[in-house]
């Protein structure tokens, strides 16, 4: 089956941070996880956009918590898009969120292989940079076996580094993983952060903000070659002075490096990463 | 009781406890959860292996009698009190004779678990004193009788190793906590350095990484009070009593020991300088330390969370350092060296010493930071004559090695680590602050006795009577040129710094300042600018 925009949809949920998706692309979809601030509970984005939420979370006395959607939320995304042959529904980790195993419960409950389920083993912006990868391919006419080569080298290639001001809110939301090992919170280290293999691991550790960025660029200086394709994104959570930083370094080592996005983290990753955290994605695309 | 004799089974205690401190530590949440009670007891038996390695005892009674005494001396905590009360018993015992024979040991056993009763006044089961207890009765069982001393060790641990299992059937905390209680795991694991000694066996192997302890022993009540303040009272005709009801009002876990001569006092207070104070009217204070528990609750939970169930990372690397200083000590370690080696400017350890420490950790790789300029050479011949495979990182002082201990991670390769830490030392300004002990022209700078003497980078720099005017200089210079970032690290001797912090974040706006008790002495200040 030839796959195009036109018989092929792809499915988000928030926690790629790419809310603009359904509006930029009319065969993309956007669904949303929970936060919940003690009784209170609010669609990620939809209901509690980045900017109300980290004002939230300095003044709320008590501390968010985040929840996967239901089952339920994915087959009604999926049902809307009655008019598509093919659905790649495209999520976070499936080793930090439940968000993976709801989308697939829905793909089964409505049967057949129309939904084909994704677990990007990455979070925020790298998965809106593997949206975008699987929209290329599907804009030029693409196969089953090219998205699914694509993911895999995905798995692969793609690379995030980033940075939190203090691992607390990773720890309290239990997504500390392997970069557990990493001691000093209180000493102002800040840990460098990657992903691998869809858990967090520790990958450095540094004093201060200059610190964090140099590490940044010399590893992202050794990790690509400057050519066109390679992709960058930059996230923060309430931390906006880092993305015109990062974004000087990327345009003076790799000035044919594209920044496909910049964006604030949203409400859900924000819960778990803190404010304060940065995160620098990339991935060599064609 | 022969010296050589007592010598070899204290080391092997020692060595034993040392494998399994950090264990313990993590265990401890009775009375309070501070998660020293495994450092605790090996610093009070350190105190004994050193006061042995200096005695010069003739006969038993003599070694009874220094042995008892550096008990008393080096406990440390509640646990170390009591054990310092436990071996007093077993070797007043052991040392009104000669020989050893099992009739004898099971009288010492009886006299260590009466003696650790008496000393408390409110004896509560399931701690080590449970453990002695059973180890008493156990040596007094007829069945035993015909036993020679090495099998009649053996039952006497096994009975320990058995009475440690049912400490949490005894005591609350340590059920809702699912753990044994962590003085008793001490006792335990010393009695079996020294029953291992004796027999002449090797040591079971302990376990590299801690039990992960769930979360219910991870998060336990903090003390009501505030710090756990411990000294020694030396007098004549000291009452013990009148000096007890008197601490009772104004803290708990009491414990008072010793005798009229010489009083050791361990109390949890609000109020460390009024415990003093009772000590000090009645003879001269010594050996005191005062630690915020609260600090040490919050350590322990941030160590054991990090180390909480999948997500043990994989030990790469080892770290040793020589650190002056118990505070210094204690930063390394929470920032990941496997060992210090207490040293620095005017103790300088020993290539043996070294290769010891790299020998203990149980990586195959060692990184060692040496921190101060005459230990770079040792540290490099330790390095030498190992056969694993160490790299010297060249710190010349104890806050150069912060800014690049900073950087280290167990997990990381020796490669990455010491590229990431030789870039902490290239990054890195230091500076120290000292009193001059003698007139002197030093790179141009005048300084005269007694004045403080401020250095950036091993260059005199500033000489004043006023400490304020030379610590503003010595930080103004170390933060020239984009610093993010200055560490204090405070000495013996070193003045109030709340005016002083004020006064830098007017002056340095973009800098933070970050202070720690490092407790090294000569040096009221080190200071480093990352």
């Amino acid at each position: 089956m030839n796959l195009t925009t036109e018989n092929t949809a792809v499915v988000l949920d928030s926690t790629s941070d790419y809310p603009e998706a359904p509006s930029r692309f009319p065969n993309m979809r956007f669904v949303p996880l929970y936060v919940r601030f003690g009784d209170d509970t609010y669609r990620d984005y939809v209901e509690l956009g980045p900017a109300e939420f980290y004002e939230k979370l300095r003044a709320s006395p008590v501390t968010p918590a985040t929840a996967q959607p239901t089952p339920q939320d994915f087959v009604e995304a999926y049902e809307e898009l009655s008019a598509y042959e093919r659905i790649y529904s495209v999520h976070v980790s499936s080793k930090v969120s439940g968000t993976f195993q709801s989308a697939e419960l829905a793909a089964q409950q409505l049967g057949g292989d129309r939904v084909r389920v994704v677990d990007s083993l990455t979070a925020s912006l790298a998965v809106a940079m593997l949206s975008h990868a699987i929209q290329r391919r599907l804009a030029r006419g693409t196969t089953d076996q090219e998205i699914e080569a694509l993911v895999a080298r995905f798995h692969e290639d793609a690379e995030v580094l980033f940075t939190v001001e203090t691992l607390e809110y990773l720890q309290r939301g239990g997504r500390i993983g392997r970069a557990a090992a990493l001691a000093g919170s209180l000493l102002n280290v800040r840990p460098i952060l990657g992903v691998d293999d869809g858990v967090v691991v520790a990958i450095a550790r540094v004093r201060g903000r200059q610190k964090a960025l140099a590490e940044f660029e010399r590893r992202f200086v050794e990790a690509t070659a400057d050519g066109p394709g390679l992709r960058v994104a930059i996230a923060h959570a309430d931390a906006a002075e880092w993305v015109g930083t990062l974004s000087e370094i990327v345009w003076r080592v790799r000035p044919k490096a594209e920044i496909e996005f910049t964006a604030t983290l949203g409400a859900v990753v924000g819960t778990h990463a803190g404010p304060g955290a940065v995160g620098f994605f990339w991935f060599q695309d064609e | 009781m022969e010296l050589e004799v007592v010598r070899h089974l204290a080391r092997s205690a020692l060595q034993n406890l040392e494998s399994h401190r950090r264990r313990i530590d993590d265990l401890n949440v009775y009375p309070v959860p501070d998660g020293d009670t495994g450092t605790n007891l090996v610093l009070t038996l350190r105190s004994i292996v050193e006061a042995l390695d200096s005695s010069t005892a003739a006969d038993s009674e003599a070694v009874a009698k220094d042995v008892t005494r550096a008990a008393l001396m080096g406990a440390r905590g509640n646990s170390g009190v009591i054990f310092s009360q436990v071996v007093r018993g077993f070797v007043e015992v052991l040392g009104q004779h000669e020989g050893v024979s099992s009739s004898l040991l099971s009288r010492a056993f009886r006299g260590a678990s009466d003696t650790a009763y008496r000393a408390v006044k409110r004896p509560v089961e399931g701690t080590m004193l449970t453990v002695i207890r059973e180890m008493a009765e156990e040596s007094e069982r007829k069945e035993n009788r015909r036993l020679r001393p090495n099998e009649l060790l053996l039952a006497v641990l096994a009975r320990g190793e058995d009475a440690l299992a049912r400490t949490p059937d005894l005591l609350d905390i340590l059920r809702d906590a699912g753990v044994v209680d962590a003085g008793g795991a001490g006792l335990v694991e010393i009695a079996r350095g020294m029953v291992y000694g004796a027999t002449g066996d090797d040591l079971p192997e302990a376990p590299v990484e801690a039990e992960s302890l769930g979360f219910d022993a991870i998060h336990q009540e903090l003390s009501q009070y505030r710090y756990c303040t411990v000294f020694v009272v030396e007098g004549d005709g000291l009452d013990k009593d009148a000096l007890e009801s008197r601490l009772e009002l104004i803290g708990d876990s009491l414990l008072v020991v010793g005798d009229p001569t010489a009083l050791k006092v361990h109390v949890h207070t609000d109020e460390p300088g009024h415990a003093l104070a009772l000590g000090t009217a009645l003879g001269v204070v010594e050996g005191v330390e005062i630690a915020n528990m609260h600090v040490q609750t919050a350590q322990r939970e941030e160590r054991l969370l990090e180390g909480s169930p999948g997500a043990l990372a994989t030990l790469e690397t080892g770290l040793v350092a020589v650190c002056p200083g118990r505070g210094n000590r204690r930063l390394f370690e929470s920032l990941g060296a496997a060992r210090v080696i207490e040293g620095g400017a005017s103790m300088n350890p020993s290539a043996a010493d070294i290769l010891a420490a790299i020998e203990a950790v149980p990586t195959p790789e060692v990184l060692v930071l040496p921190n101060n300029s005459n230990v770079i050479l040792t540290a490099e011949q330790a390095a030498a004559l190992s056969e694993k495979s160490v790299r010297v990182i060249p710190s010349k002082s104890v806050q150069a090695g912060f800014a690049a201990i900073t950087r280290f991670m167990s997990s990381a390769s020796p490669q990455d680590n010491e590229r990431a830490m030789l870039e902490g030392l290239a990054g890195a300004v230091t500076g120290e602050i000292t009193v001059a002990s003698r007139d002197v022209e030093l790179d141009g700078v005048a300084i005269s006795k007694g004045a403080y003497l401020g250095l950036v980078d091993d260059v005199a720099v500033v000489s004043d009577a006023d400490l304020e005017a030379v610590v503003l200089e010595v930080i103004d210079r170390v933060l020239a040129g984009r610093k993010e970032i200055l560490t204090i690290l405070t000495g013996e001797g070193a003045p109030p710094l709340d005016g002083l912090v004020g006064a830098l974040e007017q002056r340095h706006p973009d800098v933070e300042v970050e202070v720690h008790e490092g407790g090294q002495p000569h040096y009221p200040l080190l200071v480093v600018a990352e």
